[in-house]
Order: C-alpha cells, then sequence, then structure tokens
C-alpha cells in the first residue's frame, strides 16, 4: 500500500512537471506554464523598473572603454574612440533593447517561421527561399564583406549583438521566447544583410506583372492604356529638369511584346499595399525664418510594434551622427550629422520581373535559353518545423532567378514556370552609402555616398549647413525599352532579359532648384524629357501635390510650420472628387439617414481630423464605390488589379458611361452617376450598422481604429488601437495599419544643427518596460522629441542612466 | 508547529535554490523536505502547496509592486485566468504533490496489530 501510493505521488509529480515544462497546442499555443510563471525564472522577470543610473559591463572584443549615455527618451548616446567599438557598442544596446525583433525579423526574411510558430507558417516560409531571400542575403553579404569598411562595421555590430546573447540565460529572454518557447541564438553577418533585405522585399513588392498580362489578354491593349496608364500626369514630378539632361542615354534594340498565350493562374505574391509609401522634403534657407535649410522624412510602414526604428546617436572621432537606425543593422539609416542631413522615400519603380521559362523535360535540369539547352541549379531548402518534422523543397534556380511557381508550389495542376528577376538578388552595398552619409560634410560627400546605394531605390532627399539642397532617386535601373517590365517575360531568349543598367550619373537627380525646396510623396519621378522609359508599381497622386502647393506658398519657414505640414490631415481626394459625387446624388429619392449623411458630406470641411464626422463617410462612400466600379477585376480564376485611385476618380469624371461603370452582376446598365447613387446608400448603411454596433458617433478616428499591432499577428494584449487623424493620400498618412514609422525635422543652423524627431511605439522592444510604447501618445498628438544632439558632458546631466563598456580582459 | 515549520523550510530553502536553478528544482526540494519532516502524507502536501503559494505569489507580488504593475496587466489580458491566481495555483500543486512524494516515502509503514 505504501509502495503504491508513493509511486502514485510521485507519478503524479512527475507528471506535472513534465507537463508544465513544455508547450501545448491546442488549436492555440499554450507555453510551458511551469516555465512561464515562475517569478524567479519566468514572465514576471521581464516586468522592468526604471534602468540602472551606473553600470559597468565588461565586453569582449572591445578595444577601448565605450560610454553610452541614455537620454531622457531612453535614445542611447554612443561615445566610443574608434569606429569598431563604435559599431559592437550599437549592436549590443539594439540588442539588448530589441533583439527579439531583430531575430523574428530575420527569420520571417530567411523563411524560418515555422520553426517558431509550427506549420501554418510553411507557405509563407516555402514563398521567402523561393523569392530567394536568402540568396539575396548571401550575395550582399560577399559584397558587404569585399569591402574592408564595411566588413569591419558588420563584423564588429554583430560581435556587440552577440555580447548581449552571449550573456543570457532563461529569465533574461525577451518575453515572446517564453511565450513560445524557443531560445535565442547567436547573431550573423547574414542576418544583417537578411534585414535589409526585407526592407526591399517590403519596398519592391508592389509588382502586378501577373495582373497586368491577364489584364491584356482579357480587355486588350487600348483598356489596359486606359486603366493603367504608366503616367496619369498628375501634379508636377519628383524632378523637373524639363530639356536639361544632357547625357547620351544607353539605348537598346527594342523588344517586341511577347506575352504569354494563356492567362496566368498562379496566383500573384503577397502584396504590398499602397499604404507603403513616405514624404520628405527640404527647402532652402531662402524659404525659411533662419536663412538654413530644413529638412523632413516620415517613411510611411505598416505600423508595428516593437517600433520598426531605433533611435540613436553615434560618435566616434570623425564621425557624430543621429536619427533613426534600423534594428539589426549597423548605422544610421535616416538621420542628420553636424553638417548634413538625409531622409527616403520609396522610388516606386519597377525592380521586379517574371521570365517564363521552358524546361528541357520534367527533371528540370535544363531550359531553352538561345535556341541551345541551359543547365539549372537545385537547392535543397529544409524547413523545420515546430511539433512536426521537418519540410523538403528543391528550389530550382535559373540564370534570371529562382523559379518560384512550379509543381511543388502551386495550387493549379496547370504547370507553369515563372522565374524571378529581382534587382536586390545582385550584389550590392547599400551599408557603404549609409557610412559614408553618417560622415558625409557636403553634396560631394552625398553624391559619393549614394554610387554604392543599389536597392531597394530610394529617393534621397539631402539638406546641407552650406545651404544646399538636393533630391537623387537613387538605385539600380535596368534601361527599360517602352513598356518593358510591365508583363510577364520570355525567358528562353537574351533579347528580353535587362541589358544594361542607367549609369548612376545619369539618374534622376536636382540641386538646389529655382522653386527653392526639393520633395518626394513616391509621385511619378521625372518629366517628360527625361530619356528612359518608365514603369512603377503605383505613383502617389495626392500627397506630393498638397507638400508641394503648401511649400510653394509658404516663406520664412519654422521648423514648427514644418512639424505642421507633416501632420497636414487635408483630404485632396474628396476634395477634388465628392462636390461632383453629391451633385450626383442630386434628384435621387434619399431616405432620411441618408439625407442627414448629405448634410454632413456638404458641410465637411475635407481635413481627416480625429472627429470628423464627414471623413468617415466619405471614406464609407468610397469603400463602396471602388470595389462597385471594378466588380470585373474580382475573377475567381485570374488575378487582376484594381486602376488607381487617382485614374478611377477622373474615368467617373471624363468618361461615365464606360462599360467598366456597369455593375456586371444586375441587368441594368450602369453609369457612373448610377454607381455613386448605389454606392452611397451602401457606403451611408455600412456607417449606420458601424454606429449601432458601437453606440456611438462615426467620429473618424473611430471609425478608422488605427491598430499598431504587435508583431505576433498583433497579439492583443502588446498592441494599441490609437485614435489618430489623417489616411492614405494625406499627407498625415496614417490609415488603419499603416503610417509615418519615424517623423524627423532637421533644421541645418550655421550655429548647431537643430533636430525633433518621433515615431509609434518606444525604444524598447519589450512589452514590460515602462520604454515600449513612451513615444506613443507624444506621436499620436502630432508632436516631437526635441533629439539632444550634444555631447556626453551635457547628456550626463539630465541622462537616465549611464553604461559604461570596459574591453573584457582574457 | 511542526506544520509551520515545513512551511517556512520549504519556502527558505526553495527561495535560496531557485534562485539559481530552474523552476522544476523546486519539486526536488519539496520531496526532500517533505521527506525530512515526516508529517501525514496530507499536512505534508498541505504544507508544501501554502509553501510554494507564498513564494511565488509573494515573489510576483514583489516583481508587481517594483514595476507598477507594467505586465502583470498585460499578462492578465494574455491568459484566460489572473496572472497570480494562475502563478500561485501552478506552484503549490508542483509543491504539494513533491511534499506529498516525500512524505509518503518517509512513512513508516502502519502497525495493523
Amino acid at each position: 500500500m505504501k509502495v503504491f501510493k508513493t509511486g502514485l505521488a510521485t507519478a503524479i509529480t512527475l507528471l506535472l512537471v513534465w507537463a508544465l515544462n513544455q508547450s501545448w497546442d491546442v488549436g492555440q499555443s499554450i507555453p510551458p506554464l511551469g516555465k512561464f510563471v515562475d517569478p524567479f525564472h519566468g514572465f514576471w522577470q521581464n516586468a522592468e523598473a526604471a534602468p540602472a543610473r551606473e553600470e559597468n559591463l565588461s565586453i569582449p572584443g572591445l578595444q577601448q572603454p565605450v560610454t553610452i549615455v541614455y537620454d531622457s527618451a531612453m535614445i542611447p548616446h554612443i561615445f566610443a574612440q574608434n569606429e569598431s567599438d563604435l559599431f559592437l557598442a550599437q549592436g549590443f544596446v539594439t540588442a539588448r533593447h530589441r533583439f527579439w525583433q531583430m531575430e523574428f525579423q530575420t527569420h520571417a526574411g530567411a523563411g524560418r517561421i515555422s520553426e517558431i510558430v509550427g506549420e501554418k507558417a510553411l507557405n509563407y516560409d516555402r514563398s521567402q527561399r523561393r523569392l530567394g531571400m536568402v540568396y539575396a542575403a548571401q550575395q550582399a553579404l560577399a559584397s558587404m564583406m569585399s569591402n574592408p569598411v564595411t566588413a569591419a562595421m558588420i563584423q564588429s555590430y554583430t560581435k556587440g549583438v552577440n555580447a548581449y546573447v552571449a550573456g543570457l540565460s532563461y529569465e533574461d529572454y525577451p518575453i515572446e521566447y517564453k511565450l513560445l518557447d524557443y531560445a535565442p541564438e547567436p547573431w550573423t553577418d547574414l542576418k544583417s544583410a537578411l534585414l535589409l533585405k526585407n526592407m526591399a522585399q517590403t519596398l519592391n513588392m508592389g509588382e502586378k506583372d501577373i495582373e497586368m498580362t491577364n489584364a491584356l489578354k482579357l480587355f486588350g491593349r487600348e483598356t489596359v492604356d486606359l486603366l493603367y496608364p504608366d503616367n496619369e500626369r498628375v501634379g508636377e514630378p519628383i524632378v523637373d529638369n524639363a530639356g536639361q539632361w544632357k547625357f547620351q542615354p544607353v539605348t537598346i534594340d527594342s523588344l517586341p511584346l511577347a506575352v504569354p498565350d494563356e492567362f496566368v493562374t498562379i496566383p500573384p505574391t503577397k502584396k504590398v499595399p499602397a499604404d507603403v509609401g513616405s514624404n520628405n522634403w527640404a527647402v532652402s534657407g531662402k524659404k525659411t525664418i533662419t536663412g538654413s535649410p530644413i529638412l523632413c522624412n516620415d517613411p510611411h510602414l505598416n505600423l508595428s510594434l516593437p517600433s520598426i526604428w531605433y533611435m540613436i546617436h553615434l560618435n566616434a572621432p570623425g564621425l557624430n551622427t543621429m536619427g533613426a537606425s534600423l534594428p539589426g543593422a549597423p548605422a544610421v539609416i535616416s538621420g542628420f550629422n553636424d553638417s548634413i542631413a538625409w531622409g527616403v522615400t520609396n522610388a516606386q519603380r519597377d525592380l521586379v520581373d517574371w521570365y517564363k521559362i521552358q524546361f528541357r523535360d520534367s527533371l528540370k535540369n535544363e531550359y531553352l535559353y538561345d535556341g541551345a539547352w541551359r543547365k539549372a541549379t537545385h537547392v535543397a531548402e529544409v524547413f523545420a518545423i515546430k511539433g512536426k518534422p521537418s519540410f523538403a523543397d528543391t528550389i530550382v534556380f535559373t540564370h534570371h532567378g529562382p523559379v518560384v511557381y512550379d509543381e511543388r508550389f502551386q495550387p493549379d495542376r496547370e504547370l507553369k514556370h515563372y522565374a524571378f528577376r529581382w534587382v536586390a538578388h545582385d550584389p550590392s552595398n547599400e551599408l557603404m552609402t549609409f557610412y559614408q552619409l553618417n560622415r558625409a560634410r557636403n553634396h560631394t560627400d552625398y553624391m559619393a555616398a549614394l554610387d554604392y546605394y543599389t536597392s531597394p531605390a530610394q529617393n534621397f532627399v539631402f539638406a546641407s549647413v552650406n545651404g544646399d539642397i538636393a533630391m537623387r532617386i537613387q538605385g539600380k535601373y535596368p534601361v527599360r525599352r517602352p513598356g518593358e517590365g510591365k508583363f510577364l517575360l520570355d525567358g528562353t531568349r537574351s533579347a528580353s532579359e535587362w541589358q544594361a543598367f542607367i549609369p548612376n550619373e545619369q539618374n534622376v537627380m536636382h540641386k538646389n532648384p529655382a522653386r527653392d525646396f526639393v520633395s518626394s510623396a513616391n509621385q511619378y519621378p521625372v518629366d517628360d524629357t527625361y530619356p528612359y522609359y518608365i514603369n512603377g508599381s503605383s505613383w502617389e497622386a495626392y500627397r506630393n501635390r498638397r507638400i508641394n502647393q503648401l511649400l510653394s506658398e509658404s516663406e520664412e519657414i519654422t521648423p514648427t510650420d514644418m512639424k505642421e505640414l507633416q501632420a497636414d490631415n487635408y483630404n485632396l481626394k474628396a476634395a477634388e472628387s465628392l462636390p461632383a459625387w453629391l451633385t450626383a446624388l442630386d434628384s435621387a429619392q434619399l431616405t432620411p439617414t441618408e439625407q442627414k449623411a448629405f448634410a454632413t458630406l456638404r458641410e465637411w470641411d475635407f481635413y481627416n481630423h480625429t472627429e470628423s464626422e464627414g471623413a468617415s463617410y466619405y471614406e464609407a462612400w468610397w469603400d463602396a464605390l471602388y470595389p462597385m466600379i471594378w466588380d470585373e477585376m474580382r475573377n475567381e480564376k485570374i488575378a487582376l488589379e484594381y486602376p488607381s485611385t487617382y485614374n478611377t476618380l477622373k474615368l467617373i469624371r471624363t468618361q461615365p458611361t464606360l462599360s467598366f461603370f456597369d455593375i456586371a452582376a444586375t441587368p441594368e446598365k450602369e453609369t457612373a452617376r448610377d454607381v455613386l447613387r448605389k454606392s452611397f446608400s451602401e457606403g451611408v448603411g455600412a456607417i449606420e450598422k458601424w454606429k449601432n454596433e458601437k453606440g456611438k458617433n462615426a467620429a473618424w478616428a473611430d471609425y478608422k481604429n488605427s491598430f499598431i499591432g504587435h508583431l505576433l499577428q498583433g497579439l492583443p494584449a502588446f498592441s494599441y488601437h490609437v485614435r489618430h487623424g489623417g489616411n492614405h493620400d494625406i499627407v498625415n498618412a496614417h490609415s488603419r495599419t499603416h503610417g509615418p514609422s519615424w517623423r524627423m525635422v532637421v533644421s541645418l543652423e550655421k550655429k548647431g544643427v537643430r533636430a525633433w524627431g518621433i515615431y509609434p511605439g518606444g525604444q524598447s522592444g519589450n512589452p514590460g518596460s515602462p520604454y515600449y510604447n513612451h513615444l506613443l501618445d507624444t506621436w499620436v498628438r502630432d508632436e516631437y522629441l526635441t533629439l539632444a544632439f550634444t555631447g556626453a558632458d551635457k547628456l550626463k546631466t539630465q541622462a537616465l542612466a549611464t553604461t559604461t563598456l570596459t574591453p573584457a580582459t582574457k | 508547529m511542526k506544520f509551520l515549520a515545513q512551511v517556512l523550510v520549504t519556502v527558505v530553502i526553495c527561495f535560496l535554490v531557485q534562485t539559481f536553478f530552474p523552476w522544476w528544482t523546486l519539486a526536488v526540494v519539496c520531496v526532500v523536505v517533505g521527506y525530512g519532516f515526516r508529517q501525514g502524507g496530507f499536512s505534508s502536501f498541505m504544507a508544501g502547496f501554502l509553501g510554494l503559494a507564498l513564494l511565488w505569489v509573494g515573489m510576483a507580488m514583489v516583481i508587481d509592486h517594483q514595476t507598477n504593475s507594467i505586465l502583470t496587466e498585460k499578462i492578465n489580458r494574455l491568459l484566460p485566468v489572473n496572472a497570480f491566481l494562475l502563478t500561485g495555483l501552478i506552484g503549490a500543486l508542483v509543491g504539494g504533490f513533491a511534499s506529498l512524494t516525500g512524505a509518503l516515502a518517509a512513512a513508516k509503514p502502519k502497525r495493523r496489530w
């Protein structure tokens, strides 16, 4: 009896310990509860109070002591005595605040999410590897390593990150590791490269070659040109230099269009929404109150937590730069130093193509190329899956790039092979650009720095204390023949390949233009006299015009004016479209509710402020109208693309009887006026339904319901809803999910550069830290931090904490 | 008296051992302490149960207080049950069964005559 009882108690104890020491998947993932709730090592240990005021850490690989002062906004100011120590310290402090995010993003880049969350991420992972993300990162790393400056930079950064990783035990793991029950792994140089390729993927994947090819087959060339023009001719291009492009352009033989004979039934790669965009501009001293240039930048990305950017101030001999860095990569990406400032917006250019491949046989060892058989490379990929045996895949590489779709990775039975050509697969060393920008003194240095920059193509704005302002649309662009790259291409002939690239000095750029400002907001880049064909995923039509209008009108500009412009909520799209829409409702029979909505819209001032109800009604109307017009584009078998917002509104205005306004599902023949009326009723209905559900008025901020989600699928406990104005197509470009991920205003005054910055979130990536979201409210109020761009002694007087890193003695 | 002593000893030793070792070492401590005290099975179970509930909830409360509940609030939204309750219950159950195991292993067989 005793033995039995003891045995039973032992068994229960062991069973409990075993069950509570591992994670369970019961439809929902449950962390190992014993480990997780243990207050000595589990999640409780992730709760942070104020940081230690003084701290001394011994770091292996460091050459000389480094001082890090954290200012009141938790921004680290790093003072190092040499560059290698500087980047090591940057890696170390960034990892301390953001390591989980750094690793998660590089796992996402490399297609390794299944290792963490299980089989549900397998398709995502396979798609990442089939797009050649790891291959692209390897190519980039090889370039970085072949340059001694960037090689040292990246190796130091890795050392710094690993100094943090080496000191970790379970209780120190960021909380996400404890939740998902996995462990941090050492950082590698390749991971920094992967991170940069992630950004390239975000900014280049608006391409729609498959959709355009299908549209061409379905509607014909004339309709395609009408619905999807290459240039919508709206507003000013980024650079208007008409007649001044005095160089001999590279020319190549024209290319006959060779579109596949059949519809393309494969699903396109996951689209990046058009909300991804950015604003940047610089005004010359002639237009400012101080007589010095002011530069502004705000990149619009999918807002997430931990925050996309990490503010940092880097000091070493010959270097004093501050701004936003990307966790996982050395240097400052959008920022300033004591002589210049720079910022970036996406150039939108089409740098992605798909080539139809003809394999010799099902072995796919050879493919047809200029009448001969060329060898393909097979790369075996293994995907570790949490809780399951691993999965093996083989990716076939042609010289164009990886064959993303084949019978292993394609839901339908029709075998089609398309190879993916992406400029980010080519060797490049963007890190060198940022290294040089960080220490640039003038326009010449800026130009030299950009010569290293390949991808993702960006509009680089520039201003200097010397008084220069400039814009350069930098990237590696294939010389396109008219129409090339818009549709799928024939992979069997060398003639349809990228033949040459636009030389750097022939890229679109200008310096100190007559209008005394430069600006970009993802619009069409250049005037008609530029001698190269330009194709892009989408061109912005509203923000750019509003910015340019206000900048042209303004004189004696102050930094405060620039902050107000970044937060401008004027809805130009509504101002241009709504009056005519309301006219279209004339003589229509409106219900009492619709009459009230009509009145609200008529009185609306076109500003998407937080409390505006007109903005909500307008948006609901548009959300009903847009898909109603383009019902023809929702096809179950083939992918098609809606025409742009601007073009849709233009067609309503100019061609109201176009056949596309007819709703295919109804017997009547609708015109633009009919769909406007129908969608108005639908939109008002949507608002009424919303009001009934929420029991409150449809104030814009509530109706929009912006959400800043944690990287783990917006885990509610670690995410926030915010009440904020703005929207896509508005300068304050905050839609429900996307928005200004970093706002910066820099006044380049001779007596000292002054700068302001803010982003939604906080410096720490730890949900258990007071610094996880300490900047969020300031950002939502459209306010800024004054960036403390000063020396260590002055900073120390109001520092939160000071950390001294000393070389570890062997 | 012996009961309170076992609770106290469990708390103190678990605190020391847990500071350095993983969570499951509490079970080892409880088995040993339970064996040493040679109480009845129920008393030993309760001593371990209470000891670990006190230790884990107490420790959690100290952290919660020092950090202004910054993480507790978030975890309460994440978990279906209150974070303190779950922490206390899990520590207590393992502590209780481990202490019971120790006590049972130490108990002399009852004489039936």
